[in-house]
């Protein structure tokens, strides 16, 4: 059994106090992870939360310009393909095309970010197993998982806690990482 | 976060995803008949083929094409009114932007079935994916009809995406309660499966909302684009009151028009029906109201510049369909159109009691008939004039015109009568964060969104 202790907190600010003390006992932000079911802002989460990072817009906007060249070649290479009589209108106008280049750039866009928030989030999670305090994370509190034996302080306004290592899923054991506070 | 009262509040989100609501099952029988008719309708005309409908020379385009244009407008209520509210970080969208969601995407996709049904023989529809036919033809994307269908594919793939991915952690939310409460049974399957695995991390959170944000910039371009492109289905053409270089603008506010009306009354509905005054509180009408003040003056300004420029070039073709719409064959129902659409909401929503719930579902009712009538008029109205002498007869829908259109109706109650007993209809977590916004204003400038009563 992994070396873990969880507790359960009602707010932001209870969790703040949390981290602040354990982060003078010592702890760092890679043995300690945040759990709640609402995003907690940078000052809830302290260290821990200048620590993220994401490449969603800048993936967003790669998506964007293979989805318009994929269109533009699609509208180019199938209407050269079998190029109908026009009348000496040209094969491929800009005009109609920009068009198909717009939508075909949004949908690149749009699933590129969709593909990276889903990366990024390590889901979909096939090997995922109910987690301690679960239910209290449903209810609205947030749970914090501290992993090594810091000072029982860090929990003095929790509503409950987990004794170290009771209970809780090992690493491999329920498709858990390590709490580093990124999942 | 979660106090006891706000618990009680949430209980009622998540009451119609528990067992079975006899209310929720009735409405899913009376939509489930309409969409019966609706089959029945759609299967006798493709055994009989297109000749069973109304459309003949002149009207080629009838009720299909109005309710395809009609039910991509009640598209815009969702996903763009939501995006715009997400951008601008308005706070009292969080009770509503699900809903609202939830309404696109199924609106979307009736809209998208309009065009499989006008065409008839609806399994030549093949002809327009990229892929080429016997004879080596590819789709000709110089078409306004390709255009479309790009269009709305892209604006359905990122409605639906959009409603999904904040649906994660809510979901998440419901798989966490129910392998407590009911663990073993299909709902706690259902909301395993969907969740994905979703824990709830600081990470997770800020990837997705990092991918919300990105879409909602994204999505509001492709939603215009849609009314626009499908605008120009009509102006691309040199039909007398098609050819307008407004009617891109005028389609798209014409659409956001009547996707405001959509929501109020889906809104007011739920609100009595599952007891949502908490989170469909009087607020999220008024200001849904005076967007909606905002936007029968715009309708009417783009009604008005349509008419006044037509009517002051005085062109026979123009002139003739204008003088049908106005005052001739078509006046009735022009008429009414002006009554519902700008007379009736100017009457009410500028005062505040007007602004009241029932109030504005009744005057977001009267706006819905009246685009209908709008979307009718365009499509039937300049066609039913005709350039040529060969003319077979006025055009009058058929039984099975109207059968469909009754259970296009029928397949959207159905579709959100389900979707009602599947997924909470007011997002958890975006209301939850904007009481815990609340209770520690940690970041600055962000007001309160508790629910009325808790406020009073």
């Amino acid at each position: 059994m992994a070396n873990v202790t969880h507790a359960v907190f009602a707010s932001g600010r209870q969790v703040r106090e949390a981290l602040g003390l354990l982060a003078q006992g010592g702890v760092g932000p890679e043995d300690i992870e945040v759990r709640s079911s609402i995003p907690l802002d940078e000052e809830s989460l302290g260290p821990a939360g200048q620590r993220l990072r994401s490449r969603v817009p800048l993936m967003a906007v790669l998506g964007g310009a293979i989805g318009g060249l994929a269109a533009y070649l699609l509208v180019a290479l199938t209407s050269r393909a079998y190029p109908l009589v026009t009348g000496g209108m040209p094969i491929v106008p800009l005009m109609s095309t920009a068009i198909i280049v717009f939508e075909g750039a949004a949908m690149g866009c749009i699933l590129l970010t969709v593909a990276t928030v889903l990366f990024e989030c390590r889901l979909p999670r096939l090997t995922w197993r109910p987690g301690p305090f679960d239910a209290e994370l449903a209810a609205g509190k947030i749970v914090v998982a501290v992993r090594g034996k810091p000072s029982p302080d860090w929990t003095t306004g929790a509503l409950a806690t987990s004794s170290p290592g009771a209970g809780v899923p090992s690493p491999g054991e329920g498709g858990e990482r390590t709490p580093n506070g990124r999942d | 976060m979660a106090s006891t009262s706000e618990g009680r509040h949430e209980e009622r989100i998540i009451r119609p995803l528990v067992g079975l609501r006899p209310g929720l099952v009735a409405g899913s029988l009376i939509t489930g008949a309409l969409v019966a008719l609706l089959l029945y309708s759609w299967g006798y005309q493709v055994r009989n083929d297109i000749g069973v409908t109304g459309l003949n020379r002149p009207v080629f385009w009838g009720f299909y094409i109005t309710n395809f244009v009609f039910w991509i407008g009640i598209s815009h209520a969702g996903t763009l009114i939501s995006a715009i509210l997400r951008v601008t970080a308005a706070e009292w969208r969080r009770p509503i932007t699900r809903c609202a969601e939830a309404i696109t995407v199924f609106a979307l996709a009736i809209g998208a079935l309009f065009p499989l049904i006008h065409l008839g023989r609806v399994w030549n529809f093949y002809y327009m994916l990229p892929l080429p036919n016997s004879r080596g033809l590819w789709p000709n994307f110089r078409s306004p009809l390709m255009w479309d269908m790009v269009a709305i594919n892209a604006y359905l793939l990122g409605s639906v995406l959009y409603l999904l991915l904040p649906l994660l952690p809510d979901m998440a939310i419901l798989r966490d309660r129910a392998l407590v409460e009911k663990p073993g049974t299909l709902k706690a399957l259902f909301f395993r499966t969907i969740a994905l695995g979703w824990r709830g991390t600081p990470q997770q959170w800020h990837s997705l909302e990092k991918g919300i944000g990105v879409m909602a910039v994204v999505i509001i371009p492709v939603a215009i684009s849609v009314h626009t492109i499908v605008s120009w289905d009509f102006a691309m053409t040199l039909t007398p009151m098609w050819h307008s270089t407004i009617f891109g603008p005028y389609f798209v506010v014409g659409a956001i028009y009547s996707g405001i009306a959509v929501l109020m009354v889906a809104m007011f509905l739920l609100r009595s029906g599952l007891r949502l005054e908490g989170y469909l509180d009087n607020r999220v009408f008024n200001n849904l109201g005076l967007l909606l003040v905002t936007m029968t003056l715009l309708w009417s300004y783009f009604t008005y510049a349509e008419h006044l420029t037509l009517w002051y070039g005085d062109q026979a073709s123009e002139i003739a369909v204008f003088n049908e719409r106005v005052w001739g064959r078509f006046a009735s129902l022009f008429w009414t159109m002006i009554v519902l659409n700008a007379i009736i909401p100017l009457a009410v929503l500028p005062f505040r009691w007007g602004r009241r719930p029932a109030w504005t579902a009744a005057v977001g009712l009267c706006i819905l008939i009246g685009m209908w009538l709008e979307r009718y008029l365009i499509v039937v109205g300049s066609l039913s004039v005709p350039r040529l002498d060969f003319t077979v007869g006025y055009y009058q829908p058929t039984w099975v015109e109207w059968g469909i259109f009754a259970g296009s109706f029928g397949l959207f109650g159905f579709l959100y009568f389900v979707f009602l007993q599947l997924a909470p209809i007011v997002s958890i977590w975006e209301v939850r964060e904007g009481e815990h916004h609340a209770d520690e204003p940690l970041t600055s400038g962000q007001p309160s969104l508790r629910p009325a009563s808790e406020e009073s």
